[in-house]
């Protein structure tokens, strides 16, 4: 059991790195409009 | 639109078609146009090889309806690179094509850079080179599609800081609360002390993030309370959280049990809750300041030169205007040469135009609905008329807010925790002694941070705000909901609120009709456009007359099919066709409001019509609509005494109205409904405003508040009783960390379906 103490610090830093992901995207703006994108995904050009 | 055929016109004519660009009813085959304006927008699209649009769009375009002046006296923002940057709000964009179609439209433009347009807000940011072109060219072009662009404030960019919190906090609280629950399970199964301390120190890792950084806000808002002197909600929040995460940092110095699962999900739950608040309720005020912009305005100033535009803040008294046809007066003055006709629906609620001549003085706001004038400025800028009644009403419009319920009970409720923990350990104290009841000291104060007490308001303010937003309502804050769950009687104002606040055909023949519109399509008096519309409306093929000429103070003629036809405006409300009959036309009232004033008397709230205009005319249009009571002849200052009287009372008024000369009464009132299509300045300072046709938003949110408001009580007794129930579970000793992990989440789970309830509450209710 003692692999533990190598895999939750594992599963941590793995885990940090998406939230690390989500915090850059968060303040490059990607959040700030969840309306309009779903309305342009039809436009063909 | 769909041609009513079965209402065909009588002699048959040559064969009607929609317009192919505004689907307006006209004479002729294959593809045809009503007017100039659109036969121009239509080769516009098709010359920027963007015929697309015509297949893909939803719903027949809006009609050009001119150019707006005077963009160019519009301060701009100037990019690092020389670009001017600036943002726009367009209104009549109906579907995703139209915004494809702006868009391309604009980005096909000389000397444009970058052009994002929403869907959704309707904005439109734009980034163009200013040595090929300018904002007033730009704006041009979108309004010669047919859509109204007018100047907005540069994009408000979301507070993002709060969205990065929330995110770490939810990452941080769901692995915290998995190394707890082993730890927990570890009670019954045992557990190597080597692993438990393992998890623990995890445990204190990844909370110390959340509890110095993430919770900042309550922090800051409780500690800015305090200096004010004011106790709110975030004062017992932040006493929480300080709590729990220096006992967590205690317990895991000494190897023991912390809350830190607890502290977690309720800095998250928290966090969340104040996100869904926050874009509620910029999302609502943006739109309703959003109604307010209005497209910017300039003068023509006769100098020795000739004409020249000016800024209307640049006009001195004396200086000479000139106005044409359907152009705003931009200042204060007296009427030196012409004659016209000039609405002041904004101004002064009225809608039937005021025909001035040479010596008549007029003000600024009003608009030329035909003729012209030239108008010697005695007053201009700031010292109009107009801006005299916007800039007090800027300085009435601080309403106190008064402190929501959860702000006036938190002071009480940390009072008596405090007291509750304290009254612990000098019991425990003396029974069991000091080491003992530590535990249970700290158990108290954990399980008594009011967590669901601090959703139970934001929760429901969010969901009531969504609520009457989704029905056409849209409030400029939180406070408003409160006011408005409040009232006890509701007051109208007459022309364009509880009546359109524009003539309707009550009486004409088809063929009458159609004469008349062939010669009055181009006019922008609202009796025109009452005609137009109701031929529209009845599917006649619109017909365009030779030659059309306004004859000032009578009427307007023109030719068609080699026949002379005169329109003569007779009395108010009377159109003759001569040689052919009569057109009747009356402002009536809204389609929806008989039903609206009768569900809100139905409710038990009495509606008065409170109006400037005589007692014959607003006891007909009273009684139409219904309402228990009629105050007629009662201008500005006794709209305002009425008030005032009914307040005095004990009354709580809600006032629905739309003129500048409304403003005082909307400020006033308890809570104040604008019109979404009313004067600027009315809109600014409404509590709400609407944003679509009709009085129903009205009902929708009243519903929507009381909702809100029953919600908020609810959620608050649950809470609470949960608090009461839970301080005295750990008073009792009962509580250690498992518990409270499970209780909390639990307790803010009723809240949150509390919230949810509000959505479905309305919509049962309408």
């Amino acid at each position: 059991m003692d692999i533990i103490f190598f895999l939750l610090p594992l599963a941590l830093a793995l885990g940090g790195v998406f939230v690390a992901l989500f915090l850059r995207a968060a303040s490059q703006g990607q959040f700030d409009d969840l309306d309009d994108p779903p309305q342009r995904i039809l436009e063909d050009d | 639109m769909p041609a009513m055929t079965e209402e065909a016109p009588q002699p048959p004519l040559n064969s009607s078609t929609a317009c192919a660009w505004c689907g307006a009813q006209v004479e002729g085959v294959g593809v045809v146009y009503c007017c100039h304006g659109c036969e121009t927008a239509a080769d516009m699209v098709r010359e920027a090889g963007l015929g697309r649009h015509f297949e893909r769009r939803e719903a027949p375009s809006p009609r050009p309806s001119g150019r707006s002046a005077g963009w160019e006296h519009l301060p701009v923002e100037t990019a690092a690179d020389g670009d001017h940057v600036a943002m726009l709000r367009i209104d009549g964009l109906r579907c995703g094509s139209c915004v494809w179609l702006v868009e391309r439209v604009l980005q096909g433009a000389p000397g444009v850079r970058e052009v994002q347009v929403s869907y959704a807000s309707g904005s439109c940011a734009l980034r163009f080179d200013p040595t090929q072109t300018d904002l007033g060219q730009l704006a041009h072009r979108v309004e010669d599609l047919g859509y109204s662009p007018r100047p907005s404030d540069s994009g408000v960019t979301p507070d993002r800081a709060l969205l990065l919190r929330l995110g770490l906090a939810s990452f941080v609280a769901m692995n915290v609360m998995m190394s707890s629950v082993s730890v927990y399970l570890g009670w019954w199964s045992g557990m190597d002390p080597r692993f438990t301390s393992l998890l623990q120190w995890t445990n204190l890792i990844l909370a110390t993030p959340v509890a110095l950084w993430a919770a900042e806000p309550f922090f800051v808002a409780a500690w800015a309370g305090l200096r004010h002197r004011v106790l709110h909600m975030d004062l017992p929040v932040s006493v929480g959280v300080a709590i729990l995460y220096g006992h967590g940092v205690f317990a895991t110095f000494r190897g023991e049990d912390s809350y830190l699962d607890s502290l977690t999900m309720l800095v998250a739950l928290l966090l969340g809750g104040r996100l869904l608040e926050q874009r509620g309720r910029t999302r609502a005020a943006e739109a309703a300041s959003s109604l307010a912009a209005r497209a910017p305005r300039s003068a023509r100033r006769v100098g020795e030169t000739g004409p020249e535009d000016v800024a209307p803040s640049e006009l001195r008294p004396g200086d000479v205007l000139e106005v044409a046809l359907g152009e705003e007066i931009a200042a204060d003055g007296l009427v030196t040469e012409g004659e016209a006709n000039v609405g002041m629906a904004l101004l002064t609620g009225e809608s039937e135009p005021r025909p001035v001549r040479r010596g008549d003085r007029v003000v600024a706001g009003g608009v030329l609905l035909d003729g012209g004038l030239r108008v010697m400025v005695e007053a201009a800028g700031e010292s109009t008329l107009l801006s005299r009644m916007a800039t007090g009403l800027r300085s009435a419009q601080a309403k106190p807010t008064p402190p929501s319920l959860p702000d006036r009970i938190a002071p009480i409720f940390t009072a008596a925790t405090l007291t509750v923990a304290a009254a612990t350990f000098t019991l425990g104290a003396l029974t069991l002694g000091v080491h003992d009841t530590l535990p249970r000291v700290i158990a108290v104060l954990v399980v008594a941070c009011p967590c669901a007490l601090a959703l139970a308001a934001p929760l429901a303010t969010a969901a009531g705000l969504g609520a009457a937003a989704r029905r056409g309502l849209l409030f400029q804050g939180g406070a408003g909901l409160r006011r408005l769950a409040e009232v006890d009687l509701v007051a109208f104002d007459k022309t364009g609120t509880l009546t359109q606040g524009e003539p309707v055909v009550v009486e004409a023949d088809d063929a009458t009709l159609r004469l008349a519109a062939a010669v009055e399509r181009q006019s922008l008096h609202p009796i025109a456009r009452g005609i137009v519309a109701e031929a529209v409306r009845r599917g006649l093929p619109i017909p365009l007359a030779q030659g059309v000429r306004e004859v000032p103070g009578v009427g307007v003629e023109g030719v068609l099919d080699g026949r002379l036809i005169r329109v003569r405006r007779g009395g108010p409300g009377e159109v003759i066709v001569e040689g052919q009959g009569r057109i009747s036309l009356r402002d009536v009232i809204r389609p929806d409001a008989a039903r609206t004033v009768a569900r809100l008397k139905a409710l038990g709230l009495p509606v008065v019509l409170l109006t400037g205009d005589g007692a014959e005319v607003a006891a007909r249009i009273g009684a139409e609509a219904g309402v228990d009571e009629v105050l007629a002849e009662h201008d500005p200052e006794a709209k305002l005494a009425a008030l005032r009287r009914w307040q005095a009372q004990g009354r709580r008024v809600l006032f629905v109205g739309d003129g500048v000369n409304d403003g005082p009464a909307l400020s006033e009132a308890h809570a104040g409904v604008a019109m979404g299509g009313g004067a600027a300045s009315s809109v600014l300072i409404a509590d709400a405003v609407i944003a679509r046709e009709g009085l129903g938003p009205v009902l929708a949110g009243i519903f929507a508040a009381r909702a809100a408001e029953r919600a908020i009580r609810g959620n608050l007794t649950r809470s609470l009783a949960y608090n009461v129930g839970a301080v005295a579970l750990a008073a009792a000793g009962l509580v250690n960390p498992l518990v409270a992990a499970v209780l909390m989440p639990l307790s803010s789970g009723l809240v949150i379906f509390g919230a949810l309830r509000v959505e479905r509450a309305v919509a049962k209710e309408l």
